[in-house]
């Protein structure tokens, strides 16, 4: 590739035009996440959407623990058991993860078609594997008490987060790639 | 619209073993790697409320505050100014600053097709960023802390801008660029090999799978 005479040829400007893309992508991803968490801590958006989300996913986790036997009922936010019962609040409802997906998947570059069809598979993958999370962290408390506090902080953070990024992987891998460019286009 | 000489998109799905190997190596590397961090978190701690300490006396005239690990994975901010009985002001986790190093690790070692040499070359560049981001973290949970968590001291020396700064920054560092941070610098790393933007390495050891390319060409 030739470079044109009017393009900086410091090692400052090759670095910023040979990475363009990734700087792009990070500038991107790094404002809509700090946006989209700036505006979750605003109460009204907490008290209003987040709380009564939160409180969706204490009720599909109480369902499913009562499938599995587990004698629980739900009260806003907390899943109470005649052993134990957990909280769910921010940071344990897969909403950052959500939202770090949503940032990498509309800071990538590809057809809003294939972002939004993203976004809408990703979303739901997440809430299932958080599903999965809140259920088994219950039954940590009631038959492992002792790991809980490993499993909650380290474990399932540590398996939220990387599932989320190995489906932002598996999307922007799924996306038809750029063709090389031509000869002529050198 | 596209001009007529304008290179066309390759319509077909990248190869699926790149996937595979991927997600193979993480499953493989993950418990390892845990345990790695595991073994390390008590200096890693060390080093963590070292460099937290030393930032915090830089902002501070006389130096008060003592960062003192509590047990393997807490620690207590104290403040020498305060009458004793009341000077350790907080505790907190120091694993749950750091855990991500788990997944830094993970991710920088899983990426398949890349020499060691150079996995591990990125992984500690890695690694150098998020000591720096831990480091600030621990930072701003001690100045957030002293900003809005201990009544009207807070009140008293930090006035309403200097609290909400310090509350809107440590709760951006905790959560979402603390959980972000990992796959950032993955992406910093490996954005072009996904997409396949960057050209083929001139020599290309022959593997059964196909390889990304890592940001410097494979040796």
């Amino acid at each position: 590739m030739t470079t044109p005479a009017s393009e900086p040829t410091s090692g400052v400007g090759r670095f910023f035009r040979t990475n363009r893309r990734e700087i792009r992508f990070l500038v991107l991803f790094a404002l809509i996440l700090g946006a989209s968490f700036a505006l979750i801590s605003v109460n009204w958006v907490n008290d209003h959407v987040i709380e009564p989300f939160t409180g969706g996913i204490a009720s599909a986790s109480t369902g499913a623990l009562n499938l599995l036997g587990q004698k629980v009922h739900q009260q806003g936010t907390l899943i109470q058991g005649p052993r134990f019962a957990v909280n769910i609040k921010n940071g344990c409802n897969g909403v950052e993860a959500m939202l770090i997906f949503l940032a990498a998947v509309l800071a990538f570059p590809a057809p809003w078609k294939s972002k939004l069809a993203g976004l809408a598979l990703g979303i739901v993958a997440i809430q299932a594997i958080n599903l999965i999370r809140v259920v088994a962290l219950y039954l940590t408390g009631v038959y492992f008490p002792k790991v809980f506090n490993a499993s909650h902080t380290v474990i399932w953070q540590t398996i939220v987060i990387l599932a989320s990024v190995l489906l932002w992987i598996y999307w922007a891998n799924r996306l038809p790639r750029p063709a090389p460019p031509s000869e002529s286009a050198a | 619209m596209k001009e007529p000489s304008e290179p066309q998109a390759d319509p077909s799905p990248p190869a699926s073993p790149r996937m595979r190997g991927l997600v193979r190596n993480l499953l493989l590397l993950i418990v390892p790697v845990a345990i790695v961090w595991y073994l390390v978190t008590p200096i890693y701690n060390r080093l963590l409320l070292g460099g937290a300490q030393s930032l915090l006396h830089w902002t501070e005239s006389p130096d008060v505050t003592n960062l003192l690990p509590r047990d393997s994975q807490a620690a207590y901010i104290q403040r020498r100014d305060f009458p004793p009985t009341k000077s350790l002001v907080h505790a907190f986790q120091l694993t749950d600053v750091h855990f991500h190093l788990i997944l830094v690790a993970t991710l920088f070692l899983a990426i398949p097709g890349i020499p060691w040499r150079q996995r591990l070359e990125n992984l500690a560049w890695a690694i150098g960023v998020t000591v720096f981001f831990d480091i600030l973290l621990v930072f701003l949970i001690v100045k957030s802390t002293y900003a809005t968590g201990l009544g009207s001291w807070s009140a008293g020396h930090y006035g309403p801008f200097a609290q909400n700064a310090y509350g809107l920054l440590k709760h951006l560092l905790d959560l979402p660029f603390k959980l972000g941070l990992p796959f950032v610098l993955w992406a910093a790393f490996y954005l072009g090999d996904l997409r396949g933007d960057r050209p083929e390495p001139v020599v290309a050891a022959p593997r059964s799978t196909p390889l990304p390319r890592s940001r410097k060409k494979a040796r």
